[in-house]
């Protein structure tokens, strides 16, 4: 090995490397080979259904363990190739996306551990035979942004509590809305630590959602993100060892920040397929609709709007590919690229699928075409990872943020 | 008042605690396989490290190397006693790491025997421990 490979090459957000375009390709393959024929039928299926032979070819494909290092059996592409490999399958469906994108957000405590016990015990677990998931426990009943924002912690009510008992902690209470919590095998679970008031000792627990005491509540009844669960998920008593404890007691917030800036960057890339798949159906539409003896895209006002939307598309996803590589560059991972980059494409998001509805016009509204579900879906990631309100804040701290070294 | 009175001493200590490292067959071996160079850099007091399987070298690398850790020499003390944990560290921003985040988490945990040796090298220097 020459010299040279002991030091790190300037990194071009603009150039997907050989690596992440393979990863791409074998997404793409995989999305119109498994995922579209299915989306109808996952997105009308009732709320509790759920296509486990679908996520089967993905763990097939390596979308379980996109950012796994390799000495976990994982492909060790970091958050740039969980990005990519989202936007692809958000084209099509986000909801599929976001199975696989949860599980990311379940193994990122793990990751950031720095435990190779807690590593070896965890992460090769999705490079076995079968396909497993994971979630990341955090929103609450009474408790959302409370749980997000250092400031808010104290003002937080009703959080699962954790309870000192030897050398393990008893986790009692409820989350709510937690994606894939009805499949997953284990939990990235914050729970404040008995005695600290509202969420200030929240705490990262890994774990195993089979533990005793652990229950899986009813599935939510969504507008979209219909192909992937979101559902309650009850702690009685649940005994977890000390080890398990990620960052040690009362850091939960800040493992959780962490987790979220490094996410932020695949949700905007979730957002970006979203606004990709609306425009491409009607990008399609505008070349075979004939009015007035020319295809739609030859009226001026539709190419304008043409115009306009491919280039959000093309901004979106230079700004969460920017946030990916700087997510795989930094730590702590940034705050300010990922956000930006997610609160940007999730309103392309919305603005892209509503102007693509607009231009299919009656067809746009059918149901039996694609277009109406990239509408409802476009909603969605405007809620979890942060709304426009929490990601403004996060934006503003980063630009007046003092350097102290 | 910081832990180091001088450079000089906290460079030494650094540069003799990356040396013990060094000595670790397979941490040596690791770094080259994985292609990992060090660039160390602490403030109050300045230490400036350049850690290659090949040696520890004082100053800035030549180019820039593949992790490049930024802190104080008060936080590397305190996170090579275990006082202080390395998710928290990095989690405030204590501690502030560039290059290729999946060759760190490889990195990081080859790093135990510097968490065993360091509190004896700081006793042995009349360091607080």
């Amino acid at each position: 090995m020459s010299d040279t490979a002991f030091h790190s090459a300037p990194v071009d957000f603009l150039a997907e490397p050989p690596q992440i375009q393979e990863l791409r390709a074998r997404v793409r393959e995989f999305v119109d080979k498994d995922v579209r024929p299915r989306v109808a039928d996952n997105d009308r299926a009732p709320a509790e259904e759920f296509d486990w032979e679908l996520v089967r070819l993905g763990h097939e494909a390596g979308l379980l363990r996109l950012v796994v290092p390799k000495e976990y059996g994982g492909l060790g592409l970091g958050v740039l190739g969980v990005a990519v490999a989202l936007e692809e399958i958000a084209a099509a469906c986000a909801g599929t996306a976001l199975i696989f994108g949860a599980t990311l957000l379940g193994q990122a405590p793990v990751l950031l551990s720095s435990d190779p016990r807690l590593q070896a015990r965890f992460l090769p677990l999705f490079s076995g035979d079968n396909p497993v998931l994971a979630c990341n426990a955090i929103t609450e009943d009474q408790a959302g942004c409370d749980l997000l924002i250092p400031q808010n912690a104290e003002h937080a009510t009703d959080v699962v509590q954790a309870r000192r008992d030897g050398d393990s902690y008893l986790l009692t209470g409820r989350k709510r809305f937690i994606t894939n919590a009805r499949l997953a095998e284990f939990g990235s679970v914050y729970a404040n630590i008995e005695g600290h008031p509202g969420a200030t000792g929240l705490t990262a627990f890994i774990v195993p959602l089979d533990s005793p005491g652990v229950t899986r509540g009813p599935v939510a009844d969504k507008l979209g993100y219909r192909a992937c669960l979101g559902s309650e998920l009850l702690f009685d008593n649940v005994r977890v060892p000390a080890e398990n404890v990620v960052g040690g007691e009362g850091n939960g917030m800040l493992i959780n920040i962490q987790q979220m800036n490094m996410a932020r960057a695949t949700v905007a890339a979730i957002s970006t397929g979203v606004a990709r798949g609306a425009f491409d159906l009607a990008k399609d539409w505008c070349a075979e609709r004939v009015q007035g003896g020319v295809p739609l895209h030859q009226h001026q006002f539709t190419a304008r709007k043409l115009a306009e939307m491919t280039s959000k598309v093309e901004a979106a996803r230079l700004m969460y590919l920017k946030a990916a590589q700087a997510a795989d560059t930094e730590i702590p991972a940034p705050a300010y690229e990922p956000a930006t980059a997610k609160l940007f494409a999730d309103q392309v998001a919305i603005e892209v699928a509503q102007e693509a509805m607009s231009l299919m016009g009656a067809r746009g509204y059918l149901r039996e075409n694609a277009m109406e579900k990239f509408v409802r879906e476009s909603f969605g990631a405007r809620i979890y990872e942060g709304t426009p309100e929490v990601l403004a804040l996060a934006i503003t701290e980063a630009l007046y943020a003092e350097d102290d070294f | 008042m910081p832990v180091f009175e001088s450079s000089d001493k906290a460079v030494r200590i650094f540069s003799e605690l990356f040396t013990i490292l060094l000595k670790d067959e397979t941490f040596t071996q690791r770094m080259r396989e994985s292609g990992i160079s060090l660039h160390l850099i602490q403030v109050k007091p300045d230490v400036e490290l350049f850690v290659t399987p090949d040696g520890v070298n004082v100053g800035a690398p030549p180019a820039p190397a593949a992790i490049r850790i930024k802190m104080s020499s008060d936080t590397a003390h305190s996170l090579w006693l275990g006082k202080l944990l390395m998710p928290v560290a990095l989690a405030t921003g204590k501690v502030r790491i560039k290059g290729s985040v999946a060759k760190v988490l490889e990195f990081v945990p080859l790093l135990q025997p510097a968490f065993d040796q360091y509190p004896t090298i700081a006793a042995e220097d009349g360091l607080p421990v």
